[in-house]
């Protein structure tokens, strides 16, 4: 004790913050472990650990060596370990791979330990501690499958642990399937942390449970992990409150080898094969759901045990289990009516009493009483929960429904009625095997030999359960084919639990006097089961599409089971450690109700020791122990339905989620209904569209072709119509032709007509003319014979007057030939004289003409001179302008300098002025006046003007003949006067002008010079007709010429050369009236001449 | 017919050779035979081909009435004329307006301004604008005829001719120029436009003064040539060849006035072809003129 406070002492120091004292202290901890061989000092640090949280001691403690962590062969301790570790390893799956070997050891030995119990401990423990070690299996086989796998291969190919593996081990492995990861994963695969990030701890738990085909551990996807909750409700019968709610009592169900969830029947022949021993399952409890822990409250209705406790009663009559208890007797029906009355108020009662067993269990483990009680919380409230939960699948399940079950129901109940009959013929009882590990297994040896009177009894169970058969036929309604089982059923369920079956009755007995509330009537109770049995039923026909596949095979399967059944085999390993433990508790409890039924009520633990004496205190020793051992795999089991709550509510959430898509997918498929109702009326209507469409294309081609043929008839009409148009117009062509030709006739017709009224008339006229002929020949025939007659009478005249005639008539005669003659010369005469005058006509013609051609070319040469003429005239004319303009300027300039003068003011020069003025005035004057007397004056200025001709001016006799100076151009008067007309002065100028136009004319060749006799015949002419001018002017020669110019004036008016006009008249009288009297003469005389010519 | 193919056997070789007015001479020679001549026939010839120089003188007269058609009268007109010439020439010596040492442009001038009767009333009083027109045409003119008579009344009928016959038709030639030089080379006409000198040209140089002073007189005389036959237009012609062969230096010129300046001063060298060249594009533009009688 000592040691036990420096201990303390040193643990308080432990957590010091100086580092040397933490060294020390580690280092004497260190000492002190490996000195001192014994626990207690390795317990104190863990205690303290746990106390504390302290670090300092957990690093001692995990530096633990080998003696301390091995020698420990305290089985409860041992156990304890395992069920934490089992714990602990679905939460730490990445930290704890690296002690996975230290795991597996620990599971090598352990199960070794098993199997040779090294601490000697008691076999109740090492139940415990075998059904540990079993969990461990399943969670080391569950998680590292391959290094768990390849760990046994190399422990157990030891020959030291061969035993061991036969013994513990391989059973063991009966319960687990291939982990799949052996297929499909390695080792290192399986520790890879990607494999386990994904997986919440309860995931892990149910992936072990997965693999595991002990119905106890098993679990089954989707959550129907029925074999529990039944379990839990049997628990509730059998063991008091601290079985009802652990899960793990369930042993009954361990054959359930099916992976996936099976139905009733299936699972009812695996029972067949394997377990009678506990078909006493069916509790009312359960019916009530008070008692049901909150584990899987949506998955699994209560009413699953229903048909499960009678299919076990079946299988339990059918067959010898090893756990066969004897199967001796109670009947069975009462058996089956106690259940009904016993169990609910079992579970009502339940709680208070585990309260108080928990507290007597607290002293064993202070330190987890608040571990417990929180579990005490959580699970009485977890009971509330889990029945409204509960009430919830349920209600789900009623939704859905009975649809199939009937006809399932009718098919299991064919399968269980073939079943019942293989059963009976196999019911030989079945050696068990037993002997496993297990103290059951001593336990099996006497059950098998009672097996046969089991068997025998069950054989007969049929017949004599006809009553309850036919009560739970009323109470069950649909369910007969089942039902047909259930007597048989319960009784058998009853026999084979027989040994404990005493106390069974026993048990429910004190439960009834136990409840505080009356009893329920079964009958009340069953029908409320059964009343709801179908809706639990029908959760099976959900999980059916499933599990038809599992059936046919598992049907199969036993069948050949039950071919090859008669070994034993087989059936062995069937019983799983769990299932041991389960009994064992069982039976631990009945014993101690017996016990306790032996003492005094009010206290038991009094009782011991007021009443027996010192109860033998190894055995209050290994009672507590076991208790403890209890208590922890119930914790262990706690933790269990946790890690299955969880999942349970996740899986609830998703089914919500389910039936909430599945509703919508109804909704869906309604509503897809519906519009394929649509889409079909749709169809429907648009068929009918089409018929009506081509109903009316038909009509609409028929109208079309009938259109068609229409229009080809119609268009054959109108080429017919053309056909005879054409026909037509040919012949109006043929008619028109006709008629043309008639016409034509017609015309020529006419025209002979015509012609011939022409020869008519002709012939007419002649006729009138032949008749007039006739008649003038009638009258001149007349006149014929008148004169005939007259002729006769002159020929009688004559006749008479004959001779005197003669005479007469001779000279007549001669007479007549004179005067003939006569006429004859004077004819002659007349002929000559024609003659003469006829060539006196063409000559005289030819004559003319000869003067027509004379006149036009006088003609035209007369244009020419004139044309010269006016070239010449206006170049004098220019000059005449320029003299004009010259004397202006002259003018300005004397007038410039007079007004000079003027400014000057001199007197004398005023007067010079004066007198320049009166000399201007005289000039003037004599330009004025003196054009019509005196020549000589005007010469005289002309001469001013122009110097040159002044001189031949002077040297001419004449007045008149000075004036040709003022031609210019006939500049020599000489040369004029020419010999011809010497006499002639007066008419000289004229001619003279005259010839001056003639002489160029005479040396250019050109007109008047080709026809010299008219020239000359013209110029005598001329010259007559001048001379008589020229004479009648020398008859008035007084006259001046002045008189002739005026007079020749007028006529010059006329002239066409009108520019000359006004210069004659001004300035320039005398020069030009000359010049124009010469141009009038010649006028005057082409046209006298042209005149007089023919005359 | 004899006398024609003895003529023309060469002739269809000239033109291929490139000779030019000997064909023209001779036809000339054969028009100027004739008596009277014919006024249109020669003013056809004398716009057809250029005159050969020494019939001009003598045509140019014909054409401008100095000699009138007759031959026979020409001697009597010429004295006429002359006598006209020395009478005008005295009265200005009289009334002293030249004297002796006046240059004989300014007699010119005298004389004709006397015969117009715009004499001013002294010698110096400054001149009008036509006045100018008359000295630079008679100064060309004093450089083509060595006869004063002659001279004179060339250049008085001359101007005359533009002032009478002309006197519609001139103002009108600066339209056509725009026109024909659009036609010929509307970028130079647009560049001008840009340089708005298309207003500002020397068109006086060009129309009133018929060239006279631009260009040297041996090509100003086939220049007139054309316009003493009676077409004005081909004034307009030379001005757009003038610009179309100075046409780069009036693109580089942007001054309106340097364009003028330009234009009033060409170089005389190219002046020689750039009348052949506008003889060739007034025929192209305005047909080879033929004899309408």
């Amino acid at each position: 004790m000592a040691q036990q406070a420096n201990i303390s002492e040193l643990l308080s120091m432990l957590d010091s913050s100086a580092l040397g004292v933490l060294d020390d202290i580690t280092t004497v901890f260190k000492e002190n472990l490996n000195s001192d061989r014994g626990p207690m000092l390795v317990n104190t640090l863990v205690d303290y650990y746990l106390e504390t949280n302290s670090q300092q001691v957990l690093r001692i403690l995990t530096t633990l060596q080998e003696p301390h962590d091995k020698t420990d062969t305290d089985v409860v301790i041992l156990t304890t370990g395992v069920l934490v570790l089992i714990t602990m390893l679905p939460m730490i799956p990445q930290s704890g791979k690296q002690y996975l070997h230290d795991f597996f050891d620990i599971f090598g030995r352990l199960s070794s330990w098993c199997l040779k119990n090294p601490g000697h401990v008691t076999e109740i423990y090492l139940v415990h501690l075998h059904a540990s070690v079993y969990a461990l299996f399943h969670r080391l086989y569950g998680m590292y499958p391959c290094n768990f796998v390849s760990f046994l291969r190399s422990h157990y190919s030891m020959k030291e642990n061969l035993e061991t593996f036969e013994e513990v081990v391989k059973p063991m492995m009966e319960h687990v399937r291939i982990h799949p990861e052996l297929v499909t994963g390695s080792k290192d695969h399986e520790l890879d942390p990607r494999r386990w990030k994904r997986l919440e701890t309860h995931d892990v738990v149910i992936e072990c449970a997965k693999i595991s085909l002990d119905p106890t551990e098993a679990s089954y996807e989707d959550g129907y992990s029925v074999s529990q909750q039944i379990s839990a409700r049997v628990d509730t019968q059998n063991s008091y409150g601290n079985a009802t709610s652990t899960p793990y009592s369930t042993p009954r169900l361990a054959l359930l080898n099916t992976p996936g969830q099976l139905p009733q029947v299936l699972s009812s022949t695996t029972r067949l094969s394997t377990e009678p021993s506990q078909a006493t399952i069916w509790s009312p409890s359960a019916v009530c759901g008070m008692t049901t822990p909150p584990t899987s409250p949506g998955n699994v209705p209560p009413e699953l045990s229903h048909p499960y406790s009678k299919v076990f009663g079946t299988s339990a009559g059918g067959k010898g289990t090893p756990l066969g208890t004897p199967a001796t007797s109670p009947p069975p029906p009462c058996h089956s009516d106690d259940y009904v009355h016993i169990s609910p108020p079992q579970a009502i009662v339940m709680p208070p009493k585990k309260e108080d067993r928990l507290d007597s269990v607290r002293p064993c483990l202070h330190r987890q009483h608040h571990l417990s009680n929180d579990r005490g919380l959580e699970e009485t409230s977890d009971s509330k929960g889990s029945v409204t939960l509960r009430d919830l699948p349920r209600f789900l399940v009623d939704l859905d429904s009975e649809e199939d079950s009937v006809e399932k129901d009718k098919e299991e109940a064919a399968i269980s009625k073939e079943l019942s009959e293989i059963t009976t013929a196999d019911a030989e009882p079945v050696v068990p095997r037993g002997g496993f590990d297990s103290p059951f297994y001593r336990d099996s040896l006497p059950c098998s030999q009672r097996k046969s009177h089991s068997t025998s009894s069950n054989t007969q169970g049929p017949s004599v359960s006809t009553e309850p058969l036919t009560s739970s036929v009323d109470k069950l309604g649909p369910d007969t084919p089942k039902q047909a089982f259930t007597p048989i059923d319960r009784p058998c369920g009853c026999a084979s639990e027989s040994p404990a079956g005493n106390r069974e009755n026993q048990t429910s007995l004190e439960t009834n006097i136990f409840t505080p509330s009356p009893k329920i009537p079964s009958q009340r109770k069953v029908g409320f089961g059964s009343g709801q049995s179908p809706p639990y039923d029908h959760l099976f026909e959900v999980a059916l599409p499933k599990t038809a596949y599992h059936f046919v095979s598992k049907k199969t399967e036993e069948l050949l089971k039950k071919v090859k059944g008669n070994t034993e085999e087989d059936y062995m390993p069937s019983t799983s450690p769990v299932e041991v433990l389960d009994r064992l508790i069982q039976q631990g409890a009945d014993a101690h109700t017996k016990e306790l039924n032996k003492l005094s009520l009010p206290s038991k633990s009094v009782d011991w020791t007021h009443f027996g004496g010192s109860p033998p205190s190894d055995e209050i020793h290994t009672l507590r122990n076991q208790l403890l051992l209890l208590h922890n795999q119930l914790l262990y089991e706690r933790f269990k339905r946790q890690q299955h709550a969880l999942r349970n509510r996740r899986l609830l959430r998703k089914v919500i989620k389910a039936t909430a898509l599945e509703e919508h997918n109804a909704a869906m498929k309604d509503q897809l209904k519906l519009q394929e109702k649509d889409i079909q009326m749709w169809k429907a209507s648009m068929r009918k569209e089409q018929a009506r469409y081509k109903q009316l294309q038909e009509e609409r081609e028929t109208v079309v072709t009938q259109l068609h043929s229409q229009i080809r008839q119609l268009q054959h009409d109108r080429e017919e119509f053309y056909n005879q148009s054409q026909e037509l117009q040919t012949k109006l062509e043929d008619c028109r032709n006709m008629i043309a030709d008639l016409r034509l006739e017609l015309k020529k017709a006419n025209n002979k007509v015509c012609h011939r009224e022409l020869l008519l008339s002709q012939v007419s006229q002649k006729l009138s003319n032949s008749e007039s002929v006739q008649q003038q020949m009638e009258f001149l025939n007349r006149q014929l014979l008148v004169l005939g007659e007259v002729n006769e009478l002159y020929l009688e005249q004559l006749q008479n007057k004959h001779a005197d005639t003669t005479q007469e008539v001779e000279m007549m005669k001669a007479s007549y030939r004179k005067e003939l003659e006569k006429n004859r010369s004077h004819l002659l005469q007349q002929n000559q004289r024609l003659d003469t005058s006829q060539k006196r006509i063409l000559e005289l013609e030819s004559h003319l003409a000869k003067k027509d051609h004379l006149l036009l070319e006088q003609k035209k040469y007369l244009e020419d001179v004139k044309l010269q003429a006016r070239g010449q005239l206006q170049a004098v004319e220019s000059r005449y302008e320029a003299q004009k303009r010259i004397a202006q300027a002259f003018e300005l300039e004397i007038l410039d300098l007079y007004g000079r003068l003027e400014k000057d003011g001199l007197l004398k020069k005023l007067e010079e002025k004066t007198e320049a003025a009166e000399a201007a005035e005289e000039r003037l004057d004599c330009c004025n006046e003196g054009c019509p007397d005196s020549l000589v004056g005007h010469n005289e200025e002309a001469a001013g003007r122009n110097g040159e001709t002044k001189t031949p001016k002077s040297g001419s006799s004449r007045g008149s003949s000075g004036s040709r100076g003022g031609g210019g151009s006939s500049s020599s008067s000489s040369e004029l006067s020419t010999p011809e007309k010497p006499p002639n002065q007066r008419v000289g100028p004229f001619s003279s002008r005259w010839e001056t136009t003639l002489e160029p004319s005479t040396s250019i060749p050109v007109t008047v010079g080709s026809l010299p006799s008219s020239k000359s015949f013209l110029a005598i002419k001329a010259r007559e007709l001048f001379r008589n001018k020229s004479e009648s002017q020398c008859d008035e020669d007084g006259l001046t010429n002045n008189s002739l110019s005026e007079t020749l004036k007028t006529e010059l008016y006329k002239d066409p050369s009108t520019e000359a006009k006004a210069p004659l008249g001004l300035d320039n009288p005398h020069p030009s009236p000359k010049n124009q009297e010469s141009v009038g003469q010649l006028h005057i005389m082409d046209y006298n001449e042209i005149q007089h010519e023919p005359s | 017919m004899a006398e024609d193919t003895q003529r023309n056997f060469r002739s269809v070789y000239y033109e291929k050779v490139g000779f030019r007015g000997v064909e023209e001479k001779k036809s000339l020679e054969i028009l100027l035979k004739d008596d009277p001549l014919d006024i249109e026939k020669l003013c056809t010839f004398s716009q057809r081909f250029p005159l050969p120089s020494m019939y001009r003188g003598f045509v140019w007269k014909v054409l401008l009435g100095i000699l009138p058609p007759h031959h026979e009268s020409h001697a009597q007109v010429m004295m006429c004329r002359k006598e006209q010439y020395t009478d005008v020439l005295h009265a200005l010596k009289v009334i002293r307006f030249v004297s002796d040492s006046t240059p004989q442009v300014d007699v010119y001038l005298r004389m004709y301004q006397l015969e117009s009767g715009k004499l001013p009333r002294s010698p110096f009083f400054p001149l009008e604008p036509e006045d100018e027109v008359f000295l630079a045409i008679a100064k060309a003119m004093e450089e083509m005829v060595e006869d004063n008579v002659d001279c004179y009344w060339l250049i008085r009928c001359f101007v005359n001719q533009l002032n009478n016959k002309f006197r519609d038709s001139l103002p009108q030639l600066p339209k056509a120029f725009e026109q024909y030089l659009n036609l010929e080379d509307s970028r130079l006409l647009n560049h001008m436009k840009t340089c708005s000198v298309v207003t500002k040209l020397p068109y006086d140089l060009w129309f009133q003064k018929c060239f006279a002073g631009c260009l040297p007189e041996s090509s100003l005389q086939r220049v007139w040539d054309k316009v003493i036959s009676g077409s004005c237009k081909i004034l307009v012609f030379v001005a757009v060849e003038i610009l179309l062969t100075f046409k780069i230096k009036v693109m580089a010129l942007n001054n309106a006035e340097k364009i003028t300046k330009f234009l009033e001063n060409i170089p005389q060298d190219s002046s020689d072809a750039i009348v052949s060249k506008a003889i060739d594009l007034w025929h192209k533009h305005c047909g080879t003129p033929v004899h309408s009688m």
